[in-house]
Formats: C-alpha cells, sequence, structure tokens
C-alpha cells in the first residue's frame, strides 16, 4: 500500500481520537449530586473565558515559566527522582528530536538548516543517537516497573504496549538502516545513480573499501579484501562519494545492525529484507500515532494543559463548571507512572484490605470509566468506594504528581458523588472522616452518608432499651481481651468520661455506659455491648481505662467492639 | 545526633510550622531531624476500622527507621502512640510480627525492634536537659498565661506511651516553666479536644472543643498550647469553623510549644512559622514580642537557693 495512503488513514484515527478525548474534557465529570450540572457548551465557554483571561493578562508569565520549567525541563519529575528524569527526558527529548530532525526532514529539517543531507553529519549521528536515547529511556523505564513491583507499582498490558511501541519504533528503523547498510543492491543503486568509474579496477577498488568500512557485505568482495585495493577505494570514496556520505560508522548504532541483517539476506535476500523492515518501521510508527489519542500516550496533549493550569492557578480552580473541566483533563493527563502509589501514605492499608483502589493510581483508572459512566458492577463500586475512603488526606499524591493532576479534588468529589449513590460505607466511621470534616468541603453530603451507615448501625443489633425479658448469663466470649472480667461494676469509668458527662440523660444517648458494656461482656452478651452507640461516641481519651482500679482496658475493648461491629454490618451487606 | 523526624500525615500539608518550628529549635540544640520520605501513615485513622491495619504501618515505619540505624522523633501525639502500641504488640505478639514480617519482606524490610519511639518533649527534657535550655535562652516570657493541653494520646495508656506521670504530668510543664511562661492549673489540661470524634459526631466533637475553649478562657489563658497536632487542628482550624463570631464568641489563639521556646531561644518569628497559624493576628505577634526580655531573673532566685541550702 501506499505510504501517503497509510499517513492519510492513521492521521484521521488520531484526529479523531483527539476530537474525541477533547470533548470528553468538557462533557464528563465526577460530580456529588449537590453540585450542580452544567452543560456541555456552557463548560467549554467557560474554559476559554478563563484561558483567555490567563492569555491577556499577567498570568501569561506564569505560562511561559511553566513552558520551560514544567514542560521542557519536567521538573516536578526531577525533584521527584533523578533516574525517573533521565529517563523521561530521553524519551521525550530523543523521540521529539527524531519527529522534528528525521521524520519530519522534507518539512523542519531542510527548511532550517540549509544543505542538509540524511546521509551526512551531524544527522547522520545524531539519528542514531537520539534513538539509542529513546532506547535507553525505554530501557530504564522498564527496569522500574520490575524493580519497584514491591513496592507496590502496578503496570497494565497498555503500559507494557507503551513501552515495546516505543522500543519497536527506534530498533525497526535501526534495522533499516542496517539492512540498507549491509544490502548489496542498494549499493548498487548508488553506484548506479551517482558514480562514473574510469576502469572496473576503480569500481572493485570502492566496493571493497565499502566493504571494509562502510558495512557493506557484498558477494563480489572476498573476505578479507586485498589492503591495497581497500586503499585505492578509500581515495576514490574521498575525492567523490564524502561530501554527500560520511562513513556508515557515524550512524553507529545502525552499523551494529548491519552486522545482524545479512542473516536475513540469506533466507529472503537483501532487497526483501530492506522492504520488510521498512514496514515494519512504518507501520509502527502509523500505528502509534493512530493509538495515541487512545492511550496513556494522550498525555504528550494533556499533561501540558494539566501542568499549565495547575501553575496558573495553584490548583484554586473556582468555577464550578471549571472545576469539572480540570477533573477531566487531569484523569486524561495520568500516565499511570504510578509516582502517586509509591509515595501514597495509606499504602500499608492496601497490604491489609487487598483493595487495589486504596492506590491512588489505580483509582484513577477506574474514575474514567465511572466519568463516562461505563463502571456499574455494584461489587466493584463499593471496593473503589471503600479505596476512596482509606485515604489519610495527606496530599502527598497530589504534590509528587509529576503530571500535575489536582487528586485531592478529584478523589473527594468522587468520594461524595459514590457515597451519594446510597451504598453505606462503614470506613466513614473512622478517622479518615477528620480531615474530611476539617476541610468543610461536601458538609451536607458527608453527613447524609454519615447518616446511612448509623442507621444499618442501629439496625443490625439489638438495644438495651428494647430488650424485655431479663439478661440471662452465659458463657463470655473472647473477643481477644479479657480484662472486662476483672470489672467489679465500681463505676469509675463512668464517673470519670467526659463523653458521658456531655449528656444530660447519657443512658439514653449512649445507650450503654461503659460500666454497663464491661457488665455486658462479663455475661457473655458481646452483641448487646456492641450494638451500643457509646462506642462510637467514645472520645478514645482513655481516661477510663487509665482510671480503672482493676485494669479493664476499656478504651482498647471498645476499639475492638468497633471492628467486630464494622465487620458485621459488612458481612450483613455482603450476605 | 540525629533522629528519623516522623511528622505523619498532617503536620506536612496542614501544619508545616510545628515542623520547622521543632526542626529550628533543635538545630539550637546540635540534633538534626532528618525527613524520611518512606515513612508513611501511623495507622491510627483506621484503628476504628481493623486493628491489624493499625498496627502494621507502624511496623513499616519502625522497619524503615531500623534499616537506616535510627530512633524516630516524633511530634504528633496520635503518631506517638501508634509506634508505641506497635512495638508493644509486636513484643508480645510474636506471630503477628512474623506474619508482618513477612508482607514487609517483599519490600526488603524487617522488624526487630532496634528503632526506639521518642516524643519531641522527652528528647528536649531528657536528651537536652532544662539547664542547657536555660542556657540557651536569650530571652524568656513574662506576663504570660498559657494553658496547655497535652493531649491524651501522649499520656495515656500509660504502660503504652511511657511518656510522663499520666495523672500528674511534669515533662512539659517544666519544659513550658523554661519559657517563663505561666503554665495555667486548668480543667481541660488532660482532657479530649474532640478530634477524635470529627467527621464521625461533630456535635460531640464540638461540645468537647468548646468546653475546653471556654475553660482556658476562664482561667485566663492569653493562648492554648496544644502538644498533639489533632489538638491543634482543633483549636486552630475547627475552632474558627464552629466560631459564632455574632454572638460574641471570643477566639482563643494557638501557640504551639516549639514557637514559644523558639522565641526564647532567639529564632526569628518567620521560621517559626507563628503567623501560620490561623488564630494568630499580626498584633497578637508583636504583643508576645514586647512580653520578651532577658532570662536574668530565674538565675538569680536559683543561686540565692543554693545560697540559702
Amino acid at each position: 500500500m501506499n505510504f501517503n495512503i497509510l499517513l492519510g488513514l492513521s492521521a484521521v484515527v488520531c484526529l479523531v481520537g483527539l476530537i474525541i478525548r477533547l470533548s470528553i474534557w468538557f462533557s464528563q465529570e465526577i460530580r456529588p449530586s449537590t453540585v450542580p450540572t452544567t452543560p456541555v457548551g456552557a463548560r467549554l465557554a467557560e474554559a476559554l473565558k478563563g484561558v483567555f483571561g490567563a492569555l491577556f493578562s499577567a498570568k501569561i508569565f506564569l505560562i511561559i515559566k511553566s513552558v520551560f520549567v514544567d514542560l521542557l525541563f519536567q521538573k516536578r519529575i526531577f525533584d521527584k527522582n533523578s533516574l525517573r528524569w533521565v529517563a523521561h527526558t530521553f524519551i521525550f527529548t530523543g523521540f521529539m528530536l527524531l519527529l522534528l530532525m528525521h521524520a519530519m526532514d522534507s518539512v523542519v529539517t531542510e527548511t532550517l538548516f540549509k544543505g542538509y543531507q540524511s546521509t551526512l553529519n551531524p544527522y547522520l549521528f545524531l539519528r542514531d543517537l537520539f534513538g539509542v536515547m529513546v532506547l535507553a529511556g525505554v530501557a530504564i523505564a522498564a527496569f522500574r516497573r520490575i524493580t519497584l513491583k514491591p513496592q507496590r507499582l502496578k503496570t497494565y498490558a497498555s503500559d507494557w504496549a507503551a513501552l515495546v511501541f516505543l522500543g519497536v519504533i527506534i530498533l525497526s528503523g535501526m534495522l533499516l538502516e542496517g539492512a540498507k547498510i549491509a544490502s548489496p543492491s542498494k549499493y548498487q543503486n548508488m553506484v548506479d545513480e551517482y558514480a562514473s568509474f574510469s576502469s572496473e579496477e576503480d569500481a572493485k577498488a570502492l566496493e571493497a573499501f565499502w566493504v571494509q568500512e562502510n558495512g557493506l557485505v557484498s558477494p563480489n568482495v572476498k573476505l578479507p579484501p586485498a589492503p591495497e585495493l581497500v586503499a585505492k577505494g578509500r581515495e576514490i570514496n574521498g575525492d567523490s562519494c564524502i561530501e554527500c556520505h560520511v562513513s556508515y560508522r557515524n550512524a553507529f548504532a545502525s552499523f551494529t545492525m548491519a552486522k545482524i541483517t545479512p542473516l536475513f539476506f540469506s533466507i529472503l535476500g537483501d532487497s526483501a529484507t530492506v522492504t520488510l523492515f521498512w514496514y515494519l518501521h512504518i507501520i509502527s510508527c502509523l500505528a502509534f500515532l493512530a493509538w495515541l489519542p487512545f492511550s496513556k500516550m494522550f498525555h504528550i496533549l494533556a499533561a501540558p494543559v494539566s501542568l499549565i493550569v495547575k501553575s496558573v492557578t495553584g490548583d484554586q480552580v473556582r468555577e464550578p463548571s471549571n472545576i469539572l473541566t480540570h477533573q477531566m483533563i487531569g484523569l486524561s493527563a495520568c500516565t499511570h507512572c504510578g509516582t502517586c502509589s509509591l509515595e501514597c501514605s495509606s499504602n500499608m492499608f492496601f497490604e491489609s484490605f487487598k483493595n487495589d483502589f486504596i492506590l491512588p493510581s489505580e483509582k484513577v483508572q477506574y474514575l474514567k470509566k465511572i466519568a463516562a459512566g461505563k463502571e456499574n458492577d455494584p461489587v466493584i463500586l463499593k471496593r473503589m468506594q471503600q479505596g476512596l475512603y482509606v485515604c489519610t488526606s495527606c496530599d502527598r499524591c497530589t504534590t509528587v504528581c509529576p503530571s500535575g493532576i489536582n487528586l485531592k479534588e478529584l478523589f473527594v468529589s468522587a468520594r461524595y458523588a459514590l457515597l451519594g449513590q446510597g451504598m453505606p460505607e462503614t470506613a466513614m466511621l473512622s478517622h479518615f472522616s477528620f480531615p474530611l470534616a476539617l476541610a468543610q468541603n461536601f458538609v451536607d453530603d458527608h453527613l447524609q452518608a454519615l447518616k446511612k451507615v448509623t442507621d444499618i448501625f442501629k439496625k443490625s443489633f439489638q438495644h438495651l432499651a428494647d430488650m424485655a425479658l431479663p439478661m440471662t448469663l452465659c458463657k463470655s466470649k473472647d473477643i481477644g481481651n479479657t480484662t472486662f472480667r476483672g470489672c467489679f461494676s465500681c463505676q469509675r469509668c463512668t464517673n470519670i468520661c467526659p463523653v458521658v458527662r456531655s449528656y444530660d440523660n447519657p443512658a439514653e444517648a449512649l445507650g450503654m455506659l461503659p460500666h454497663q458494656i464491661m457488665f455486658s461482656l462479663g455475661i457473655g452478651n458481646t452483641e448487646l455491648a456492641m450494638g451500643a452507640q457509646m462506642i462510637w461516641s467514645c472520645s478514645t481519651c482513655y481516661l477510663c481505662q487509665e482510671h480503672c482500679p482493676n485494669q479493664v482496658e476499656l478504651c482498647d475493648i471498645f476499639y475492638t467492639l468497633k471492628n467486630g461491629a464494622l465487620n458485621k454490618i459488612e458481612a450483613g451487606a455482603n450476605s | 545526633m540525629k533522629y528519623a523526624f516522623f511528622q505523619g500525615c498532617n503536620i506536612p500539608i496542614r501544619i508545616q510550622q510545628y515542623a520547622t518550628s521543632t526542626t529550628a529549635v533543635f538545630a539550637k540544640f546540635g540534633i538534626e531531624l532528618e525527613v524520611i520520605p518512606e515513612f508513611n501513615c501511623c495507622g491510627y485513622p483506621v484503628r476504628n476500622v481493623d486493628e491489624k491495619a493499625y498496627i502494621l504501618p507502624s511496623v513499616r515505619n519502625l522497619a524503615i527507621a531500623e534499616k537506616r540505624g535510627m530512633d524516630i522523633l516524633v511530634i504528633c501525639n496520635c503518631c506517638f502512640a501508634s509506634l508505641q502500641k506497635a512495638k508493644n504488640v509486636m513484643g508480645k505478639n510474636p506471630q503477628l510480627m512474623a506474619e508482618m514480617n513477612a508482607i514487609l519482606a517483599k519490600e526488603g524490610l524487617h522488624y526487630s525492634g532496634a528503632a526506639a519511639v521518642k516524643h519531641y518533649l522527652t528528647v528536649l527534657y531528657e536528651e537536652v536537659g532544662l539547664e542547657k535550655i536555660k542556657a540557651q535562652r536569650v530571652n524568656a516570657f513574662t506576663d504570660l498565661n498559657i494553658a496547655v493541653i497535652q493531649g491524651c494520646h501522649i499520656l495515656r495508656p500509660r504502660e503504652i506511651t511511657r511518656f510522663d506521670d499520666s495523672f500528674v504530668p511534669r515533662i512539659t510543664e517544666e519544659l513550658l516553666q523554661a519559657t517563663g511562661v505561666k503554665s495555667l492549673d486548668w480543667r481541660g489540661k488532660l482532657e479530649c479536644c474532640g478530634a477524635a470524634l470529627e467527621g464521625i459526631n461533630n456535635d460531640l466533637s464540638h461540645k468537647l472543643l468548646k468546653e475546653k475553649i471556654t475553660g482556658a478562657q476562664a482561667s485566663g489563658a492569653d493562648y492554648i498550647t496544644p502538644i498533639c497536632s489533632y489538638c491543634h487542628l482543633q483549636f486552630d482550624t475547627t475552632q474558627k469553623n464552629i466560631l459564632a463570631v455574632a454572638s460574641g464568641e471570643k477566639l482563643l489563639p494557638v501557640l504551639l510549644f516549639p514557637q514559644l521556646l523558639g522565641l526564647c531561644l532567639g529564632i526569628d518569628e518567620q521560621t517559626l512559622g507563628i503567623a501560620t497559624n490561623s488564630t494568630i493576628a499580626i498584633e497578637d505577634i508583636q504583643r508576645l514580642k514586647s512580653l520578651l526580655g532577658p532570662p536574668v531573673l530565674e538565675k538569680k532566685k536559683k543561686k540565692a537557693k543554693v545560697a540559702a541550702l
């Protein structure tokens, strides 16, 4: 097939993909139900207003600074990890320069540099240098993904695909060049086109020199070629060839490949080998172009936008519709590099709960589906909800994200968007709620969702006030802490408790008082103890435990009861 | 002298001034606090949900310090208690220790209990010592009334935290006195700020907080000095969230202990991040500085005492 047709096709696919991805910026969202919705047109208009507002104000300097510091130098990666920065810079710089100098040479290089010839230095050398840079970057990236696996770095097939794609593009290019270097027919074509020999001897001499020096593999030259013939060839080469074609040794990587490619010649013939690698190179490049907008490689476009928005707004986006657009730009800028998960303060909770969604990088992947409305499996959504909630709000993910994604905003919005769908979240009854209450975002959503869990808690257990029959004694159960057996109901705990003191009618408000809970455990009624509101009203100040004359570990026991109560609620929700 | 500086999750993002002021104060005494980026959450937030999940993160943090051959210095009470609890549980439960070490082994870590956990006040009190602190002062406060709130999880349960006498704590008191302030005897000193209930039962949490604010104000406090980062956030953030200015409620400003001590050691208020406390106004800082003077009086008294003996 014609190259131009292939190029046209992949360009069209790429363009369609870009339009789809860009339209998502303005059409999808992660929105708690209390946040008003905005039509696509209004969101686009609001975003453009913001863009022009920034372009025609002093903020333009922030943008210019961001282009150099964040986009070209990639300072955010540099600050975190120098090896990663080397990998990314090698891939980014090598690939971009190859794209401009080599792939688009007729448009870019020829215009900028008079006398450009791909067979002359520095271009011949640089092409290989840039290629080797990309390969080295890909190798470091692959090494990083393999060695950081125990540190909870998740790698999907799509992550490998991106690395393999880049590797194949560069390697096939080098193989193609290597095949051309070694190919006798290519050499013959060149001679036919450019050379006119005064004698047969001269032709032989030049060929011998090219075999010796330029990697040519020729059936006409016996190895090793005679030194005097090579010397003569060198003279002819110096007089006639070198002006337009420097030694292939400058293309150091391809020159090495030229030692491998002859193996294919014996099977396919040299012309066919060149054609094969040409197809491999061209098709991998064009497929990459077509694949780009549908993959994480879209970050080439989205990450710069995300970083510039961050530098201009400092993550303080005010306009509600722009917050939603900013979210979607952020989601599309994620490269699944895993930096957030490596630094996530909740990483050990991931080990305990075995829930991938506790890791921020994994949340982001599924948030894309949730934003698109494509994720409706209640089991997955429930795990996602837990993953979103088991977060210490330390904001490290947002601080370290190389793409500058405002992850904390995304996660908080997603948290309340999911909670609003009605599934109760038991982790709400933990100190993960503390920073959320402090920040006072989505206050009403929080209280509504909290009520769902507390209602379930009330329904799941029997309560002292509802009991008609006198309580009976049964064997006390092992709850992992047996100190309650030492309780002799002196009520010191209840009397010292600042929570009990806070209520006019504590027995009613708290269900049971601390000493009653110990009594209940003593007579073997663990369920009743677990259902007391007191355990969720405990301020964990440990005064009761400290003041107990008989070393009953009340506060620790309350924790055990809380763990047990939540387990029971979860078991009930799953059955 | 160098410690692995454990800041937890709240301090680096919400109370940076606690870290910067502590670092500046310790630098005065030649103690370096090294920030360890690998540290994760202490586990405290998950304790209501799962006890094992609560222990594991602290075991990992201890293993990280152990690998570096360092002891941990903590400034948050809840982190402190979690780390101490983990050490205690590991000591009592070798089976759980093996189970957790198997998880840690994946990333090349191992817990054996070699790293010690120290609260920054303990290090100031025991390793630096009151004498050295007093000798280093360039200033001391006069006429400044401070209501300190110790924070529950530094004191209790005493067999886990092993910080001080849990009924009559002395370390904080004596360190405060070294700055020349008057540490008030007030009701809320050893009690709960309500943080553990914030977001779970806001009404109760705020009731406990307000009780402390009015209690400190009634006893004549110019400032409240929270030791725990959770207490700090309750007084410095939640207080402002719930304050009913319209009904004439007065703000109780917050000053952290290293900020107080730092001013006495001649560290400037920018380094100490005093203006970062959201409850402190510029006038407060001016007034604070006006209360600073050369720390001569106390020395004389001491000499007199020695002479009398």
